[in-house]
């Protein structure tokens, strides 16, 4: 995620579990205008596969998934 | 009764009641899950599901009881993305219930809509 762009908003889901990480996540990016990027802070350990088919079926771009400590940090780019 | 504006349509039906608080709010999550995939999701309610969907009981039951969120909390979650809630009346008189009885929101249809709904949808998840 060197090359990542900066986010434009974060949103600190540590400590809850699933769904919420996801139900915040797609209420967060439809408050972002397309292009803009967010970061998600999780903790829940299903992450990475929720948010991979989360953004495959919403078509929002995932740009990476990176875990620092017990940290998921996920960039994700609003498509549409 | 799919609007057939999202791409994919998810039918979930709930079976448990009251009596099993330990089933009563997966079926709820998940389709708050889907409705924030932006799928198109309903939750029909028969056999003692509908007990769930008393306006008396939401707030007196959850699946961790007291160590947790209460019902209501999940049926909200649900509910505030999009998701709809069904019931017929032949269930309704299983639990001598009627609409009156239950949260607002909720819709009544018949097995000949329900079969419908689970035709055209893309999957049906039971519990």
């Amino acid at each position: 995620m060197a090359d990542s762009p900066p986010a434009d908003q974060t949103l600190d889901c540590t400590g809850l579990q699933c769904p919420l990480p996801v139900i915040k996540t797609a209420q967060a990016i439809r408050a972002l205008a397309v292009g803009q990027v967010l970061e998600l802070l999780a903790t829940d350990p299903g992450v990475e596969p929720d948010m991979r088919a989360w953004s495959g079926r919403t078509g929002n771009e995932l740009l990476g998934i990176d875990k620092r400590g017990e940290v998921f940090h996920v960039l994700i780019r609003r498509a549409k | 009764m799919w609007s057939d504006e999202a791409e994919a349509r998810i039918l979930y039906v709930q079976t448990h009641g009251i009596s099993d608080p330990g089933r009563c709010a997966t079926p709820f999550f998940l389709a708050a899950s889907a409705a924030a995939m932006d799928c198109e999701v309903m939750i029909y309610f028969t056999m003692y599901g509908p007990t769930l969907l008393r306006k008396d009981m939401v707030d007196k039951i959850g699946p961790k009881g007291e160590r947790g969120q209460p019902l209501r909390y999940f049926v909200e979650q649900a509910t505030g993305l999009g998701v709809r809630l069904l019931v017929c009346q032949p269930s309704l008189d299983l639990n001598d219930l009627s609409l009156d009885d239950l949260i607002g929101g909720v819709e009544m249809i018949g097995g000949a809509a329900f079969n419908d709904l689970a035709v055209r949808a893309d999957a049906v998840i039971s519990f």
